[in-house]
């Protein structure tokens, strides 16, 4: 009985720069990532990658109503250093923020 | 090439031609308590929400299978609900127990009945337009707070909002910018991870001078700023794990803010609000109540851009937007049966927003709107 309606549709900024593939180094888990400045980061995992990560397999449910997995931290090293290889885009296009006292290199 | 001076249309889907699956708040359980039926509308349809002598909370059709009477203006017998109309008797289950002037129930005399929920002082009812019954790993997870004595008791509001359909208040748990413009508050930190059936929305924020100016004598705490972790469990009932930070301490609270549709362009908003009764706290009621009132400022002015606000599909967002487009596909899976849930719906979308350019603009803001008011 389902009404066929139109699918969700993609994020629009996309547009401007699509997600990228990017592999975890630590436990090889592949996600795709879109990094819009050095300090935003969206991730697309899928089944495969939530059942590889190590820090997922580990965490424990933490306290609240609301406990769950926050992120993985090698996971987002693993980005940072994409990042800073130039092997994944960073749409801002700034220059890596080295030195945050604001002197520019 | 890209028509860069092409206007920009506002496309519009059809709305769902049904209402989510999932369990939805009703409100306090004990408003449900009193001996009398109640009449809610909602999933398109007319409810009965009654307790027998049994305690248990039942929510039938409203409509009596015999002649259409309406239970809701009906009296309660023992465990039954029973029609004003002929006193035909049913119960929570749905099947007719007694016709007083009948020597036998007739065959099919079932009407619909309701799974429901009660935890944490609160009625839940379960949706589904494919008629199964609830998983039980979609339920809610407990409230410790709300059942211990060393909190407060709800302070709880419901509202009627005509003219908008819920997703507008769904679409909220993503949209960082609106909690400044909208709801007064001072994002720093924002997060939001979709996952399964959950949306979680992890923020961190800091006081507004502007709008909400502190106190100044000289004994009372300052306020920090907040912690907050949000989600949503299910299409309809968000729970808000919030900290906020005073200079002489925390003070531990938890936010509900859910909804059940009336029709599709109608929905009932309820939010209700707890706090934990911490040692440095006068008073912690008193405490529940302001933020209560606060955060209604907040949902009417929502309510009222929801009223003249279009219905948009394709929002063109920014970058410091949040993650409108995933949110909605997470909740598309509440309005597909469950053999059309794709792996795009529920798999793990995480999303966090540079902060930096926001909170610039926005301290100038708050520093602007002080001036203006030190000056006039």
């Amino acid at each position: 009985m389902t009404t066929p309606r139109s699918a969700p549709r993609p994020d629009v900024r996309l547009d401007d720069g699509a997600m990228e593939r990017v592999t975890c180094t630590t436990c090889a888990a592949r996600v795709e990532v879109r990094k819009s400045s050095w300090e935003q980061t969206s991730i697309q995992w899928h089944a495969d990658a939530v059942g590889a990560c190590l820090e997922r397999r580990a965490s424990q449910p933490g306290s609240g109503p609301n406990a769950t997995f926050p992120g993985c931290t090698a996971l987002d090293l693993s980005i940072r250093e994409a990042a800073v290889r130039g092997s994944l885009s960073v749409q801002s296009g700034d220059a890596l923020p080295v030195n945050p006292e604001g002197h520019p290199h | 090439m890209t028509a860069v001076d092409e206007v920009r249309r506002i496309e519009s889907d059809t709305a769902p031609t049904r209402f989510a699956r999932g369990w939805h708040c009703l409100g306090l359980a004990k408003d449900f308590r009193d001996g009398k039926p109640h009449q809610v509308k909602a999933f398109g349809q007319e409810l009965v929400v009654f307790s027998g002598d049994d305690g248990r909370l039942n929510v039938l059709d409203a409509f009596c299978r015999h002649m259409g009477g309406n239970l809701s203006q009906g009296t309660i017998k023992g465990n039954e609900i029973a029609c004003p109309f002929h006193d035909w008797r049913w119960g929570g289950d749905g099947k007719c127990k007694a016709i007083p002037y009948a020597r036998r129930v007739p065959l099919r005399a079932r009407t619909a009945s309701w799974p429901t929920l009660e935890q944490d002082n609160l009625l839940f009812v379960w949706n589904d337009p494919e008629g199964n019954p609830p998983p039980d790993d979609v339920t809610m997870p407990v409230i410790e707070g709300a059942t211990r004595d060393d909190w407060t008791d709800w302070v709880w509001y419901t509202t009627v909002i005509e003219g908008a359909q819920c997703r507008e208040i769904v679409d909220n748990v993503v949209d960082m910018a609106h909690f400044f413009y909208v709801h007064y508050s001072f994002p720093t930190y924002f997060k939001n991870v979709f996952e399964g059936h959950t949306a979680t929305q992890w923020q961190k924020g800091v006081g507004r001078e502007d709008a909400r100016p502190q106190a100044t004598e000289s004994g009372v705490a300052k306020m920090i700023g907040n912690t907050s972790v949000a989600a949503y469990h299910g299409p309809s009932f968000m729970i808000d794990d919030l900290t906020y930070h005073y200079d002489d301490g925390d003070v531990e609270s938890v936010l509900i803010n859910c909804h059940y549709p009336i029709s599709d362009n109608s929905f009932v908003l309820q939010y209700g609000i707890i706090v934990q009764k911490a040692d440095h706290l006068p008073d912690p009621e008193e405490m529940a109540r302001k933020m209560g009132d606060f955060i209604k400022i907040g949902f009417e002015q929502d309510v009222t851009i929801w009223k003249s606000k279009a219905r948009i599909d394709n929002p063109l967002l920014c970058e410091e937007d949040g993650p409108v487009y995933q949110l909605r596909r997470w909740y598309e899976q509440f309005y597909v049966d469950v053999d059309d849930v794709t792996d795009e719906m529920t798999e793990r979308f995480e999303f966090e927003i540079d902060t930096t350019k926001p909170n610039e603009a926005w301290r100038a803001e708050v520093a602007a709107n002080i001036a203006a008011r030190a000056s006039s």
